[in-house]
């Protein structure tokens, strides 16, 4: 086992509510190997939150880890202490968000900011200094003398989210989580912005997970892909396995309801009929079996276990459909 | 006959506030101009898609067609009917007959209302349209798909999803001539965009609503739109069939954005034309065209004059001295 | 209305959980039905005077004891109660109310008329409230009527700004201009979909109101400003205790301890509630 790839093994997280507990996680299993960009797709309600809190170990007070570990380079974060884990968070692990304007202080400069993250380094601040705008030029923002002395507000959401990716990235770690980091651009800037990312990939060697529900982006950007749904991964494999030869009913209906993949102009969109099972009062056979047009017995009765061992499945049919 | 909606160089001025350092800095701009002269048409049954990066103004434009936003200059003809300005210069559009849905549906939705409550609002407001406002709103729901277990929760309760299928009913409920549709699909999973797009559709056939939708997602455009009209600093630079803008553009920011579009498909080859720099400041509008700047095919002329509208085909036109063949 | 019950209910079952707010609930409701009930539970005329019996200790007779006159300080003190939220509950209602109107034309009215609005709220509460007092009690003469005069056009501006400040930052919401784009009037607007975001947090900060109302009364009294003598006010139970401190601790004490219970029940009460209907920090109930 390598220094920074990712294992998520049997991962289960479950929450309190006042109707019972609500299974979030189930059995999560997905391996992110080392200096590969994992993607994972997953629409509202499929559990990537609790998954990442599990990682980061910032649940919150009503969540409990049922089961499971989360393996970075092979060491268990699970079983670390809480200032182990601090350790870990900014210095092995750094995280970027959907909008960066919330993890990015409004009364600090810039330059402040960068300096400050790196607080655990012994260099002077002239180097601390040399270090935020070489940085800063990495990350593709331009002027950056400049940029030090501003403010989060005077920036745009595309160069605030550069600082953000900037700022995580400064510490070098082994393990950066993009959480939707660019949904809330615009398409220009989207591409920009993956593309950046590849490139810092390659230079640091980091292990990055992607988060998105943009098929297009975890496409061009991925070279692994889990897929969740309703807090279980039913599949996972290369990104050209998944798109090209997806093996669950879900990806496959997900990838025809995306418009992008449809060339002819169509009167009626399609969509996925149905909504999210409960997951309070889980359903005893397959996740996805109400929503699936494809359905035999079994479906109904018995929960399937992910299968394959490159491209993974969790569905009775999933040899079949191979 | 006159088209539904016809807009004539319409042009939106904001106040800028400084504040205290206005006093101090008087070189600094006193307004800023976020629609520049902005023409189009809508005739009844068709829905043109506005696209355009963040900051082009096309919300501004859905605003000021509702009267929202004040109007500097230009004319709006709702079915060939000039439109008044009121006071602040805002324009009076015919409620009833004018809908806007807003980009954040829990956000437009009253948060101490019931949604029973919310889909029975138009009815109150205007009285002509049902003998009974709150028997109207079931109806309501089961127009977008939803039972009536669903009128007794709050707008916070509910999913995006949800919300935004509340915001069609009510968009819907006093069956507008001319639907204003911003970002519907913003923030909704790709299995539930279909839904509310196919929503806006089925009326559009039955009443042959004019449908305008504000968008920046390119892939739901091909599908919904009859026409598309892109948008930069408040400008429309290329306008036409939506079919024939998205296979050729002819305007090189219009052939930008198209080839930003990332495709899901990790083989895919997209030959990408990188922009330089990100969308200038409206404070701060290029000379010339305005998007030179940025543009790989500049020339020196383009830093001169903005490019007369070019026209071919049937109600084809772009705004370059050199467009792509 | 059982969505009103229903927000009862899940408020009280709330704050049952937040002991300080389930103190100042028991507290409160204690002051209020004792207040209510003075007439019945008063076991002496609050005016009548003993002079055999004066400043006395308190004993069987006199549960607190009595006064300079020898009229029994445990009657005083309910009747005082009366007077004090008569005054609260009144001045209380009436500000909040036209703080309310003129709070919302402000916030959602053409913007001379905003600046007026201000520029009077800010004239008003820049003047001291004793000064003011006085100036009234000079042209009227001192009387329970002065008291919530004065306390209703100096808590006016208060209410006002609180409610223009509210309207202003919800006027450019977008639920707000979905309704203009719907067609709704400018008066349907402000009442079906301003006042009800408005209100809930304007109670709140009314409840807290209370003891600082009440406080008032009681210090206009003490200084002869307010409730005329013999009657009974917190006030002049404290001011004529004061004068005999060296006699009998007896009356201060008695008029001193419903001031602060009043103070801290409010105010527990208040913070509670405000926590409960301020929607960040209440937790949202199951979606389900």
């Amino acid at each position: 086992m390598t220094a920074s790839s990712l294992e998520i093994r049997d991962l289960s997280v479950s929450y309190a509510t006042p109707r019972g507990r609500l299974q979030a996680l189930r059995e999560v299993n997905f391996k992110v190997p080392e200096g590969g960009i994992t993607g994972i797709v997953g629409e509202s309600g499929c559990g990537k939150s609790a998954l990442i809190s599990a990682i980061i170990q910032l649940l919150a007070p009503n969540a409990q880890i049922d089961s499971g570990s989360v393996l970075l380079g092979g060491e268990n974060l699970l079983e670390l202490d809480a200032a182990q884990m601090r350790g870990f968070r900014g210095e092995r692990i750094s995280a970027v968000f959907q909008d960066p304007m919330t993890s990015l202080n409004p009364v600090l400069t810039i330059g402040r900011q960068l300096q400050d993250i790196q607080h655990r380094s012994r260099a002077s601040s002239e180097e601390k200094r040399a270090l935020s705008l070489k940085m800063l030029a990495r990350v593709g923002i331009p002027d950056a003398e400049q940029q030090l002395k501003r403010f989060p507000h005077h920036l745009s959401g595309g160069m605030r989210q550069r600082v953000a990716f900037a700022m995580a990235l400064m510490t070098e770690p082994s393990l950066l989580i993009a959480d939707e980091p660019t949904t809330a651009l615009d398409a220009p800037l989207e591409v920009q912005i993956i593309h950046r990312l590849q490139e810092l990939q390659r230079d640091f060697g980091c292990t990055i997970l992607f988060i998105s529900h943009h098929l297009g982006v975890i496409a061009e950007l991925c070279d692994q892909v889990v897929v969740m749904y309703a807090g279980e991964v039913v599949e996972s494999g290369s990104t050209r396995d998944i798109f090209h030869r997806p093996a669950h009913p879900y990806t496959r209906r997900l990838l025809e309801c995306d418009p992008a993949r449809i060339g002819q102009r169509t009167a009626s969109l399609p969509v996925i009929q149905g909504s999210l099972p409960d997951l309070v009062e889980l359903p005893p056979g397959c996740i996805f079996a109400d929503r699936c047009s494809e359905t035999i017995d079994r479906c109904f009765n018995k929960h399937p276990r992910l299968g394959g061992i490159q491209h993974r499945a969790a569905c009775h049919l999933a040899g079949d459909v191979k | 006959m006159s088209a539904l909606l016809s807009v004539r160089d319409l042009r939106v001025r904001y106040p800028l506030d400084g504040g205290l350092a206005s006093l101090f800095d008087r070189e600094s701009a006193s307004h800023v101009d976020v629609a520049h002269g902005v023409s189009l048409e809508i005739e009844r049954g068709e829905t043109i898609a506005i696209v355009g990066e963040s900051g082009s103004g096309k919300t501004t434009l859905a605003m000021a067609i509702c009267g929202l936003a004040p109007v500097l200059g230009g004319e709006v003809c709702f079915n060939g009917e000039l439109l008044e300005t009121g006071k602040n210069r805002r324009l009076l559009p015919d409620r009833k007959r004018v809908a806007l849905m807003f980009q954040d549906p829990v956000g437009s939705l009253s948060p101490r209302m019931t949604v029973g409550k919310l889909l029975a609002e138009p009815f109150h407001i205007h009285p002509g349209f049902s003998d009974n406002p709150n028997r109207s709103a079931p109806d309501l729901l089961a127009l977008v798909g939803r039972g009536e277990e669903f009128a007794d929760r709050y707008p916070h309760q509910l999913s995006g999803g949800q919300a935004r299928r509340v915001s069609v009913a009510r968009a819907l409920a006093l069956e507008p001539e001319l639907l204003i549709a911003d970002e519907p699909t913003a923030g909704l999973d790709v299995s539930i965009q279909g839904e509310v797009l196919n929503l806006l559709s089925q009326p559009q056939k039955k009443m042959g609503l004019g449908i305008m939708i504000i968008t920046h997602n390119l892939n739901i455009v091909r599908h919904v739109a009859d026409r598309m009209a892109i948008m930069y600093l408040g400008r429309f630079i290329e306008q036409g069939d939506a079919q024939l803008v998205l296979d050729r553009p002819r305007h090189p920011y219009t052939a930008a954005l198209l080839s930003a579009n990332p495709k899901p498909d990790p083989d895919a080859q997209i030959d990408r034309i990188e922009l330089r720099s990100e969308v200038p400041s409206l404070l701060q509008r290029p000379a010339g065209c305005e998007f030179h700047p940025r543009c790989p095919y500049a020339r020196e002329q383009c830093g001169n004059s903005f490019p007369e509208t070019s026209k071919t085909g049937q109600s084809r036109t772009f705004n370059c001295f050199y467009p792509l063949g | 209305m059982s969505a009103i019950q229903g927000t009862l209910s899940q408020t009280f079952s709330q704050l049952k959980k937040d002991p300080p707010g389930m103190t100042g609930l028991v507290v409160v409701t204690v002051i209020i039905l004792v207040t209510l009930l003075a007439g019945i539970i008063a076991p002496y005329d609050p005016l009548e005077v003993d002079v055999y019996d004066r400043l006395s200790s308190p004993s069987a007779e006199h549960w607190l004891g009595t006064d300079q006159l020898g009229r029994d300080v445990l009657s005083r003190v309910l009747l005082g109660g009366q007077i004090a939220l008569k005054v609260s509950l009144v001045a209380i209602s009436v500000s909040m109310a036209i703080g309310l109107a003129l709070g919302m034309l402000a916030g959602y009215g053409p913007r001379w008329l905003d600046q007026v609005l201000v520029i009077t709220f800010d004239t008003l509460r820049s003047s001291p409230t004793i000064m003011f007092a006085l100036a009234i009690v000079a042209i009227t003469g001192p009387s329970l009527n002065t008291v919530i005069a004065v306390i209703i056009i100096t808590s006016i501006p208060v209410y006002g700004r609180v409610v223009r400040t509210q309207t202003q930052a919800l006027r450019d919401r977008d639920f707000i201009k979905a309704e203009v784009v719907m067609g709704a009037s400018t008066f349907r607007i402000l009442s079906r979909h301003l006042l009800p975001n408005i209100a809930p947090p304007l109670l709140i900060l009314a409840s807290m109101d209370v003891p600082a109302v009440v406080g008032m009364e009681a210090g206009l009294s003490f200084l002869g400003l307010g409730v005329s003598p013999p009657a009974p006010s917190w006030g002049s139970i404290l001011y004529d205790g004061y004068s005999y401190i060296r006699n009998s601790p007896w009356p201060i004490i008695a008029g001193g301890l419903p001031l602060i219970a009043v103070t801290l029940g409010f105010t527990f009460l208040g913070e509670s509630l405000r926590d409960i209907f301020d929607p960040k920090l209440r937790k949202k109930g199951a979606d389900s």
